[in-house]
Parts: C-alpha cells; sequence; structure tokens
C-alpha cells in the first residue's frame, strides 16, 4: 500500500520576512502534495522553542485532512538531530496541523523530513535550508 | 651615509609593520552577512529574560534577598561548613576554580559558571534539571556537595526568626515542622530514607513544599547575576552603528581571533547567541574524568529530569503544564549519548579549569582539543579537525579574553549580605 518513499525536493523558499499570508517554509512531494509551513517564530531564528502550522493540500488545492504529520530534523554536516523532539498536536483547521515544540540550537544546514500519511498513501518529503 | 641609516630605518620599519600584518591576518572589513552574525552576539541582541512559568516568586525582589541570604548560609550543609558560595565564588565568577568541585567531599563534576545562568532552560553538565530552583534543590541533599536534608532545611527556616518571616510573606504560613527524627529525605542514605517513611504522606508533602520554596528563592537571586559588556561588545556595536570599529579597543590579533570564531574555527555553530552558549548538548570527545566511566551525558540527562519530582510538570512547580514546553519536547535520541553542555564563554578566561570535569587547564587547551577533534570514547565526535596552525590557536585564545568584564550585577549581590 506504501508507495516508495521520495525524497524528491520540488522547490523551497525560505522567506525573511514576517508577512502572515506568506509561508516561511514550502515544499512539494512527489505525490503532488503541498506543504505549506507558517513558523510562529518569523523569521525564524536558533534557540527559541516554537511551533509550526503545517499546511497540507492536495493537487486540487483541498485540504488533506485526518492525515498523520510527522516532522524529523538534523545537521547531516554534524551528524545530530534536533534538540527536541517536535510533533503533531493538533489539526487546528482542516488540513493545518499544530507542530509543537521546534528550536534550532546551531546556524548552517538543517534538514527536515516531514511525513504525510493518509489512509491512501504515505509521503515523505526532506526540506533543506539555511538558518 | 645619512640617507642610508634612514632607509635601513623605514625598511626595518615596513618589515616589522608587514610582519604585524601578517600576525594579524585580517582586514577589519566585514561582510553583511558576517555583520549581522557578530550582531547577534553582542550583549546588545540578549533579550529580556523571560519569566520562569514554574517559580511564581522568579521576579520578586524579597524572594531574592531570601534566596542572596540562603545562598552564603553554611548552615545549608550538614557540617555547617558549605554554602553554595563555597563553590559558586562571585570573586571567580561563581566557579571555584578547581578541576571537580569541592563540598563535604570531592565531587564529579567541575562546578560550572552561573553567569547568565537563567536563560537556559536545562541546569547540570548533563542537563538533568529543567528550572533553576530545581537546580538549586539536588547538591542539598547530595553527600558530597552540602550532605543536608529536606527536613533539617525546614527546620533552619523555621528556626531562622529572619527566614521564617520572609518565608511567610512570600509563600504563606510555614506548616509545622517535625521536631523528630533529626534528619529525613527521599533523596538520602538508608537511614534517612528509613526516617522519610516514619512520616506520614501529608508530613512528607509539606515538609518537601518548603524544600521547593528555599530552591525557588535560590533561583529568584540567582537570576541577578547577569554578564557585563566587555570590548567585544563595544567593537560590534561599534559596526553595528557603522563607526570605525578601530577606536573600539580590539586588538588585529583579537579582531583575527573573532574571524576565526565565526568562521574556520566553527565555534559559533555552539557558542552562539549573546551569551556564547547555545545552552544545548554535544558530544565533542572529551576525555572522560580520570577514575571515572565515560559519561552518557544528556542520554541519562534528559531520563533524570522526566523522573524528576522538581520538574516543570510536577506537583511543586507552579507552571501550567502547557507551558513545560521544553520538558514536554525534549529530545532523547541516542545521538546524546556522551553529549555535555556547552558552558557560556562569557568571562570564561576567569573560570579555568575547562570542560564537564576540568580536564583541560588553559584556553589553549581547549582550542588546541578542538583543533584535533578526538575520537570520542564513547558514541562519537561531532566535530571534525579544523587544521589550524599554533598561530590561528594563539588569536582564538586572544579573542575569548576580550569576553571578560565586570558582572551586570548590582554590587550588593556579590558580597555575602
Amino acid at each position: 500500500m506504501n508507495r516508495p518513499i521520495s525524497f524528491i525536493l520540488l522547490y523551497l523558499l525560505v522567506t525573511t520576512t514576517a508577512n502572515a499570508q506568506q509561508p516561511d517554509l514550502r515544499i512539494e512531494t512527489s505525490e503532488g502534495l503541498r506543504i505549506l509551513i507558517h513558523s510562529q517564530l518569523s523569521p525564524l531564528q536558533i534557540n527559541r522553542i516554537h511551533s509550526w502550522h503545517v499546511k497540507v493540500i492536495d493537487a486540487d488545492s483541498k485540504p488533506v485532512t485526518n492525515a498523520l504529520v510527522a516532522v524529523t530534523g538534523g545537521m547531516p554536516e554534524h551528524d545530530h538531530g534536533l534538540p527536541t523532539q517536535p510533533r503533531v498536536t493538533e489539526e487546528i483547521n482542516p488540513g493545518t496541523y499544530l507542530l509543537e515544540g521546534v528550536r534550532f540550537h546551531m546556524p548552517g544546514k538543517w534538514s527536515m523530513v516531514i511525513s504525510i500519511e493518509t489512509e491512501e498513501n504515505l509521503s515523505t518529503v526532506s526540506l533543506d535550508f539555511d538558518l | 651615509m645619512k640617507n642610508i641609516l634612514s632607509l635601513v630605518v623605514l625598511i626595518g620599519c615596513l618589515f616589522i609593520a608587514s610582519q604585524l600584518f601578517v600576525t594579524s591576518g585580517v582586514s577589519t572589513e566585514w561582510s553583511s552577512r558576517q555583520i549581522d552574525l557578530l550582531k547577534s552576539l553582542s550583549l546588545s541582541a540578549l533579550p529580556k529574560l523571560e519569566i520562569d512559568p514554574s517559580n511564581s516568586v522568579a521576579e520578586d525582589r524579597a524572594a531574592a534577598e531570601f534566596g542572596h541570604t540562603l545562598f552564603f548560609d553554611v548552615r545549608l550543609s550538614g557540617d555547617n561548613t558549605i554554602a553554595c558560595a563555597t563553590c559558586h565564588q562571585p570573586k571567580k565568577m561563581f566557579t571555584d576554580g578547581l578541576p571537580l568541585a569541592a563540598g563535604t567531599k570531592v565531587g564529579p563534576r567541575h562546578t560550572p559558571s552561573l553567569v547568565g545562568l537563567a536563560y537556559s532552560p536545562w541546569f547540570y553538565w548533563d542537563g538533568r534539571k529543567d528550572s533553576q530552583w530545581a537546580q538549586a534543590l539536588a547538591p542539598l541533599e547530595t553527600s558530597h556537595e552540602h550532605n543536608t536534608n529536606r527536613l533539617e532545611i525546614a527546620r533552619l527556616i523555621d528556626g531562622d526568626k529572619y527566614y521564617s518571616e520572609t518565608y511567610s510573606i512570600l509563600f504563606g504560613n510555614l506548616p509545622e515542622i517535625p521536631q523528630s527524627p533529626k534528619g529525613a529525605s527521599p533523596a538520602g542514605n538508608i537511614e534517612l530514607k528509613n526516617a522519610w517513611d516514619s512520616l506520614n504522606e501529608k508530613q512528607q508533602f509539606l515538609i518537601t513544599e518548603v524544600f521547593a520554596n528555599v530552591g525557588k528563592a535560590l533561583a529568584a537571586y540567582q537570576r541577578k547575576i547577569m554578564p557585563g559588556r566587555g570590548r567585544f561588545d563595544n567593537y560590534v556595536d561599534a559596526l553595528d552603528e557603522d563607526r570605525d570599529p578601530a577606536g573600539e579597543s580590539l586588538t588585529s590579533e583579537e579582531v583575527a581571533g573573532l574571524a576565526l570564531f565565526i568562521g574556520k574555527a566553527q565555534c559559533v555553530t555552539c557558542h552562539n547567541g549573546p551569551l556564547l552558549t547555545n545552552n544545548e548538548f554535544h558530544n565533542t570527545g572529551v576525555l572522560p574524568i580520570t577514575g571515572q566511566l565515560p559519561s552518557m551525558g544528556r542520554y541519562d540527562g534528559v531520563r533524570f529530569a522526566r523522573a524528576d519530582p522538581f520538574n516543570c510538570l510536577g506537583k511543586y512547580s507552579d507552571a501550567n503544564p502547557k507551558d513545560c514546553l521544553e520538558l514536554t519536547f525534549a529530545n532523547d535520541t541516542n545521538d546524546l549519548v556522551g553529549a555535555q553542555k556547552t558552558p557560556t564563554l562569557r568571562n570564561i578566561k576567569e573560570t579555568a579549569p575547562y570542560m564537564h570535569g576540568g580536564q583541560l587547564k588553559t584556553l589553549l587547551e581547549v582550542v588546541n582539543h578542538y583543533n584535533e577533534a578526538p575520537v570520542s570514547l564513547l558514541s562519537h565526535n561531532e566535530s571534525k579537525p579544523l587544521g589550524l596552525s599554533a598561530a590561528e590557536l594563539q588569536r582564538l585564545e586572544a579573542f575569548m579574553n576580550t569576553l571578560s568584564a565586570p558582572l551586570a550585577t548590582e554590587e550588593k549581590w556579590l558580597n555575602p549580605p
């Protein structure tokens, strides 16, 4: 049932503005799911614990509801993970998930792995950015 | 002849000047990205200290004065010889100058500085405590530190006029403290544990509550211990204000060290922010402390923190559970094996020796350690060899010496009351 996990990075945008309409990070999975991340600490910065609103929409721009959303991450260059274990605690709006416990503790290249599991499939995508 | 002599002197001067330039090896031209990074390290970027939701008296001046008195009181020890200030000496930036802390006996860890520590979400080298008040309690009941117990501390508060009156104002009336047994604690030796078991559940709770409040007062005091602006901060702020930083008291050697610090030497990856620490945990291949097995570090520390009855989620905490984000979302994975906490570099010159066991005597030994990045005996060393020259290591040391300055703390807090 599960499709092979893909790590295709289609596009990535790291904004430096605090514009509430503009996501801080966005990415699309190879299955066509779009993930829009609004950090509640914007612009992103190190050493402050905060939460993300992770909005997931499908290729028809419909919200992907009741999904299991998981986020892990780390710094491949330093061979370690995040200092925290963020997890989704709530779907605050249809297709928008509250990810709590996000904190970065070093400047440099971060790689986050986001997985979206629905009844139909599992999509996993790697999101790389500099802090 | 005179012209030839002048020429020789001129050539000599030019040679010396060129050597000085080679020694410094850097211009003071920073890129805008570097300036942004430097600004993030200045004390001018230090945010206001956030409240500690687990400690309702953290900002109370009377609590800080109460904690100040407790901090210097040797009666908070089994043999009336040890106070918090015995190891955390204000004149040594709240350290003791020893490789391993010496309370009633020599302990297993180096005394960390308390400067700016209130900004940290974690305490102890392995982060086994998640608040400054919870941290303050553990040494009191540790046999090689203060070697006392919560019942005797509650009795001390009850029996001292200033303590009991101040306690009542801050926390409400003291409960009745049993006159026997002499001492009792669930965290002590078998005799203390048996004595603790002889008390009923309500007595145990009330005594522990007094004990926790003593920790909260000690934390209110320790929140006053803050670093002061030094030459480094003045230099960076001159960059920020677009003034000529050349006149702002860093030598070319120190500027060269700063360039290495934020560049080739990669110190800033962990020693970041205005306190020059990310307050996180890293395995950097430091040799185990002589006579000890390699420390599991943060891997164990986070588990201790979760099991701690004084943590943010515990019944002695004043926090709403939703405010306990760091504890709730703390990482506990295998990459934390052997990881120790990044210390502040503020006033680092005055807090030798270094590392969790005081294994390295000088800053030069420390930078040399990171330059070599030895294999870790436990798990893996996150850092990689740096390939720095001996001269570059000296520049790094020169830069770190610019981080010393008198504390930004009222003089009264730095002396016994």
